[in-house]
């Protein structure tokens, strides 16, 4: 296959190198190495990249930008650890700020030993890059062939940035609908977002019970269900759902644009009602624009119980079902379920 | 040649000839710094490999925009080969370049929006030349169509030298060569990252490759005109006209945007508005 061993765009990021390594990468574009024999471009854009080359440790402060970066270039992708700082942390790995190599923080496919890594490994741990590269193309290929073998999967913590990022492009076309930018799914930042995985989310207007506290209370985890859609390892869709009372409250359902329309976020939906075996009555939200949602909600049973003006452009619509595909009462108020459950584990 | 097998020629031909012209840009550039540069067919390369690439976008509706750039790029391509009327052209390069531009804008990012509004600041300096170069055109050979133009028996670069000169600035900046590489350079690494390009990734950012070599071809058609009666000669020059553009780019640093405006349009009023004046006078 043409195309990707001939034309690797190489985005470079300095982590908290010494400079010796960045120097070095520096060095091959130079007429003595002229990496652009290889069709090589350094670019400046991840969105433009396909190699991402990491010099030095990473401390606190680059650990966040790694992974911004990381999730900004498009697939298929490749990591290339440049010396031995971005290998193992080096002579630094022991300093209070550092946590390690690169691979503390995003996957790594090639390291490239050297103190300073010279350009001659650079080059050759570029072109090693090349073969992971061209496998993961057609690794590619085949999750575009395979969507129907998409599987869902509990998320954890650790999925939360992709889950962000995946968030923040998921609602791109919500922001477009309402022509505002100001929805809470877009400004949700990575530390909410982490709490998510084990508070009530007090943003969600509905969950009375927690409505009137300031802090999010933390609650049995088992009352939390948040679901990933993966394909081939890549995040694909999620879904969030909390239970208080009988009934299991949904929100965030989120679906790539790529993959929308083929059944992703149905599937989710389908997964968490499962995923809530004794919530009797199941809620959703969702913009009063927004009517694929409406649409995919109301195929599966959801219907319209109230409205809340949330701000002057953002009416939230709510809807319900019941598990037994009966529509619970619609005056407004969710019904009082008797708490006649079984063990919190199964809650 | 009928005007319907010169529209098929462009159609499949430029976008060759294009790409292999941006190679050669590459490798002629890479030697000029004494490097041995990527090989000839790279930017073939390139777009294969960015069609292939996942698609990732800030708003959806920013690649409907560039789908439209590049239609829009190969209509008036379309038009200029089928020997249409040179004004039609002008006019539909113009909304080509809006819909890249809106694209840019679409997209939110400071970068590219910065980029955006770089490239309108451009189309401003290149417009009047162009317009006034049509204009010329037509005083010499009393007509806007172009196989008019092309069959006109005299050369025209000896009726309309100053006008030639003012095309030839307005070129720089439309193949975004240094020192009018302001809204997006071809080399990577500039302040603005990659300027009006930033937020496209995957097919999106090849289809913009693909316009600019249907774009460069039409731009080199168009020098061509000047040498219509004598068709060796026309693309001799037009290849000479672009190396030169290549060597400009890589002798001239970046100009800041003040200065290609007020340079651009100096230009326009001294060699090309000059060049009508004295057309108008000595006939």
């Amino acid at each position: 296959m043409i195309g990707f061993r001939q034309s690797p765009w190489i985005l470079h990021y300095d982590a908290s190198s010494c400079n010796g390594c960045d120097i070095e990468v520096l060095a091959c574009l130079t007429p003595l190495y002229d990496v652009e024999r290889f069709g090589v471009i350094n670019t400046g854009n991840p969105k433009h990249a396909d190699i991402f080359l990491v010099t030095g440790a990473v401390n606190e402060q680059s650990k966040a930008v790694i992974r911004n970066i990381y999730h900004q270039l498009p697939e298929p992708k490749v990591v290339v650890a440049v010396g031995i700082c971005a290998g193992s942390g080096g002579i630094f790995r022991e300093c209070y700020n550092i946590c390690g190599g690169v691979d503390s923080v995003i996957p790594v496919d090639v390291y490239v030993p050297g103190c300073a890594a010279r350009p001659e490994a650079i080059i050759d741990g570029v072109v090693k890059a090349l073969a992971v590269l061209e496998e993961k193309q057609k690794a590619m290929v085949a999750m575009a062939n395979s969507i129907d073998k998409t599987l869902i999967l509990r998320a954890d913590k650790s999925d939360a940035p992709e889950i962000l990022a995946l968030q923040k492009v998921a609602y791109q076309s919500e922001a477009e609908i309402y022509g505002d930018d100001s929805l809470p799914a877009l400004q949700q930042t990575l530390e909410e977002l982490e709490e998510d995985f084990t508070h009530m989310p007090y943003r969600t207007n509905t969950l009375a019970v927690s409505r009137e506290n300031s802090d999010p209370p933390e609650v049995n985890l088992n009352r939390i269900v948040f679901l990933k859609a993966v394909v081939n390892g890549k995040i694909i869709g999620s879904i969030r759902g909390y239970t208080v009372d009988g009934t299991a409250y949904i929100s965030r359902l989120i679906v790539h644009p790529y993959f929308r329309g083929r059944g992703i976020g149905r599937r989710l939906l389908q997964e968490i009602e499962k995923a809530f075996p004794h919530a009797k009555r199941f809620e959703a939200y969702t913009g009063h624009k927004s009517k694929r949602n409406l649409e995919q909600l109301s195929r599966l049973g959801y219907q319209t119980f109230k409205t809340e003006v949330f701000n002057p452009i953002i009416t939230w619509v709510y809807l319900q079902k019941s598990r037994n595909g009966e529509h619970p009462g619609t005056n407004g108020k969710p019904q009082p379920v008797v708490a006649a459950l079984g063990s919190p584990a199964n809650q | 040649m009928s005007p319907w097998l010169r529209l098929l020629l462009y159609l499949v031909a430029a976008p060759i000839i294009g790409g292999l012209l941006a190679g050669f840009d590459r490798r002629l550039s890479a030697r000029m710094q004494a490097r041995q540069g990527p090989p000839l067919l790279q930017p073939f390369y390139d777009v294969i490999k960015l069609w292939q690439k996942e698609n990732i976008v800030v708003r959806r509706s920013q690649n409907f925009y560039i789908l439209f750039f590049l239609l829009l790029v190969i209509f008036t391509g379309a038009l200029f080969f089928a020997g249409s009327d040179l004004l039609l052209v002008i006019f539909a390069l113009t909304l080509a370049a809006i819909f890249f531009v809106l694209g840019a804008y679409k997209a939110s990012s400071p970068y590219s929006f910065l980029g955006a509004e770089r490239e309108l600041l451009q189309m401003m300096a290149y417009e009047p030349m162009v317009l006034l170069t049509a204009i010329g055109m037509y005083m010499v050979t009393k007509s806007f169509h172009v196989h008019e133009i092309a069959s006109h028996p005299s050369l025209l670069i000896f009726a309309l030298p100053g006008l030639f000169l003012g095309f030839l600035y307005t070129l720089e900046i439309k193949f975004r060569k240094s020192p009018f590489d302001l809204s997006c350079s071809h080399h990577a690494h500039q302040e603005l990252v990659r300027g009006i390009t930033t937020e496209f990734s995957g097919r999106a950012l090849a289809m913009i490759e693909i316009a600019h070599w249907y774009e460069n071809v039409f731009l080199l058609g168009w020098v061509y005109l000047f040498f219509g009666s004598m068709p060796a000669l026309g693309v001799a020059v037009s290849l000479a006209v672009f190396l030169f553009v290549i060597l400009a780019d890589n002798v001239f640093a970046r100009l800041k945007w003040q200065a290609v405006l007020k340079s651009a349009w100096l230009v326009a009023v001294i060699l090309g508005f000059g060049n009508i004046v004295v057309l108008s006078l000595f006939r």
